[in-house]
């Protein structure tokens, strides 16, 4: 056997240096925009049962959870998704009083095959969800936030998708096709199969208007005026109804002013036990994915035993950063302002003095290695830190300016009044 | 303008596919040469194309590394990704079957334990477990699959059949037919959404050709 110790498995990686830098910081800005909008952030467990995302709508499919047992021999899984968690703590830890209810997370979910981590088995996901309310104006919330958690990046180039999943459901009960076959077509308008489409409503000798309306379903639909023709053609009333919430929320998102970053899809229809109305995916360049996707749920909940209405979005942070990489966004960079040296008389002055720099905000490395003040210096410049103090006594300090060379004397008391050294200007 | 990105498969179905692009006047003449390049471009239009295995073509498409590709329907069976298959483009047409020695014609059934000899096993799997409701044991190759049954490595094999040539010289016979194989048009999910104008422009010209064609050959039928 090899060793595999030195090995990270399939589909994990290290995140690490400037990377982990500017992804903690992408999550600190995600994070202050949910706490701005007054959302909660919850952390749920990592290990889960597996009950909890495999019950009878078959939420998570099986191969794609990591799974093991506890010691009574029960099947647990690394959480493969943040909205179930969510779900079941709503309907299990919060009393009446709680709802509506805004939660949020940023953290890490684990899937075997998954693109919606851009094939990675281990990625971060944040989002939001709202809990109790049906109203379109949640679900244009929502889509909202999803709108600013891209722009966090600094991305301005995106469209989000928005689709109502029940103008299909709607259409197929009224088309009385048999359930296999509805599967069926489902998949094919997934696919933009325009061919299959046509021959399967062909084959079933469908009404001109549901056949026509079946096989737009595809079709990007460009503006308002496109929907408005196909609402003039739908007979069924949940298939209208499905439209005139879909009209509702793009009002909606109009006053938002993020008209220009969405589109209407009514062939979205990729999942269908879990949602139950609208539907939306983010969408940005130089990426083979959907960055994030979202939509009406209002299902799940009743599941662990309180039923309510519930919508929320979930984006993949590492797609968002793969994505600002590629624009050129991914610009941030650790940065050390100073370094501190210090003579054994001077040590004493040197803690207090990094101390009181870094309350000022700046970062400080103190040397660790009693190097020589040379030596200091080539630490400095290997490590891209412009100046550094050496600490001489309790108050005479040396100002190393390591791009020029320049040396200057000074007392702690005046380098404290110019606020630091090294500090970019 | 961003460049577009087609994927196309190295060898046969790359040879038909030049002629659409030709079609709809992207500048193929590098295509033609029988280069070894990987990358050829077309800057006019900002046109790059790839030449990849055929295998590899929906990988390409899938993460997004080409916004569209022409691909076999045998490989997109197979590797099931995440993509859009927009359009049949007619050449290359042949049939995924399982064939086997001419005395198991009618009586596949009565094998309880199947071994399969296949380049294709997803799509073996797939036919056995759920058309026939049956656990195989799917026996993967890498050419010459028609040996298999007749040295004993398996009962049957699951292949693509053209003429049925190979078949017939070494005496096996298709037992079923699984699917129709074709070349098509396949595009990334987030290409088709945000490069939409250029990739409606590739799809509706691959359409009028493969009209004009149908109504030759139909024309030619009448004489």
């Amino acid at each position: 056997m090899s060793k595999r110790n030195i090995y990270t498995p399939d589909g994990v990686r290290d995140i690490l240096n400037d990377e982990c830098y500017a992804k903690r910081n992408l999550e600190q800005k995600i994070r202050e925009l949910f706490r701005k909008g007054g959302y909660r952030e919850l952390e749920t467990s990592s290990i889960e049962f597996y009950d909890v995302f495999s019950n009878d709508i078959g939420l998570v499919s099986q191969e794609s959870m990591f799974k093991f047992f506890d010691q009574q021999g029960r099947i647990l899984v690394l959480k493969p998704d943040a909205t179930i968690p969510a779900a079941r703590v709503a309907a299990t830890k919060y009393t009446l009083q709680d709802f509506p209810l805004r939660l949020s997370y940023i953290g890490n979910t684990f899937r075997y095959n998954e693109s919606g981590g851009g094939k990675q088995r281990e990625f971060t996901v944040a989002g939001v969800e709202i809990m109790g309310v049906a109203a379109p104006d949640a679900d244009a919330e929502v889509i909202a936030m999803a709108a600013e958690t891209i722009r966090c990046g600094g991305l301005e180039n995106f469209q989000i998708d928005i689709g109502q999943i029940n103008f299909f459901k709607g259409l197929m009960e009224e088309s009385g096709l048999p359930e296999a076959d509805i599967e069926n077509l489902r998949i094919l308008i997934d696919r933009k199969d325009f061919i299959g489409i046509e021959e399967l409503v062909r084959a079933h000798r469908l009404d001109s208007d549901i056949s026509k309306l079946i096989l737009s379903l595809p079709k990007p639909i460009g503006n308002i005026d496109t929907l408005d023709r196909i609402q003039s053609m739908t007979r069924n009333a949940k298939s209208l109804e499905a439209l005139e919430n879909l009209h509702q929320v793009l009002d909606i998102l109009d006053d938002y002013g993020l008209s220009k970053y969405i589109s209407i899809d009514l062939g979205m229809v990729y999942d269908m036990t879990f949602y139950t109305g609208i539907i939306f995916k983010g969408y940005t360049y130089d990426l083979g994915f959907p960055i994030l996707r979202g939509g009406r749920y209002d299902s799940l909940v009743g599941k662990f035993g309180r039923d309510m209405p519930a919508t929320g979005f979930s984006l993949g942070v590492n797609m968002l950063m793969t994505a600002m990489e590629k624009q050129g966004l991914l610009t941030e960079k650790i940065t050390i302002d100073t370094a501190v040296t210090y003579t054994p008389e001077g040590r004493k002055t040197a803690f207090q003095l990094c101390s009181e720099l870094r309350k000022q905000g700046l970062v400080v490395e103190m040397d660790i290695n009693n190097c020589s003040t040379g030596d200091f210096k080539k630490y400095a410049v290997s490590r891209g830190i412009g100046g550094f103090l050496n600490i001489l006594d309790e108050n005479r300090i040396e100002v190393h300016n390591v791009k020029t060379g320049e040396v200057v004397l000074t007392t702690i008391d005046s380098l404290l009044e110019n606020g630091g050294v090294g500090r970019k200007s | 303008m961003r460049y577009m990105n087609i994927a196309l498969a190295k060898g046969r179905l790359a040879d038909k596919s030049i002629g659409f692009f030709e079609y709809i006047g992207f500048n193929v003449d590098e295509l033609k040469n029988d280069s070894r390049k990987l990358i050829i471009t077309d800057e006019e239009n900002k046109i790059r194309f790839f030449l990849v295995k055929p295998g590899d073509v929906p990988t390409y498409v899938e993460y997004g590394a080409a916004d569209i590709g022409i691909a076999g329907k045998d490989t997109l069976m197979e590797e099931d990704r995440s993509l859009y298959e927009v359009l049949n483009l007619g050449f290359g047409e042949c049939i995924m079957a399982v064939a086997g020695p001419e005395n198991l014609f009618g009586r596949l059934d009565e094998i309880p334990n199947k071994r399969v000899a296949t380049k294709y096993p997803n799509i073996a799997r797939k036919y056995f477990e759920i058309e026939k409701r049956e656990s195989i044991e799917v026996i993967k190759l890498n050419g010459s699959v028609e040996l298999a049954p007749l040295v004993g490595l398996s009962e049957v094999i699951v292949d693509l059949v053209e003429t049925g040539r190979t078949l017939r010289e070494n005496g096996l016979v298709v037992l079923e037919k699984i699917a129709d194989i074709s070349a098509r048009l396949i595009v990334n999910r987030v290409s088709m959404k945000l490069e939409s104008e250029r990739i409606n422009y590739i799809i509706d010209g691959f359409r009028k050709k493969l009209n004009e064609e149908e109504t030759r050959y139909a024309g030619n039928t009448k004489i």
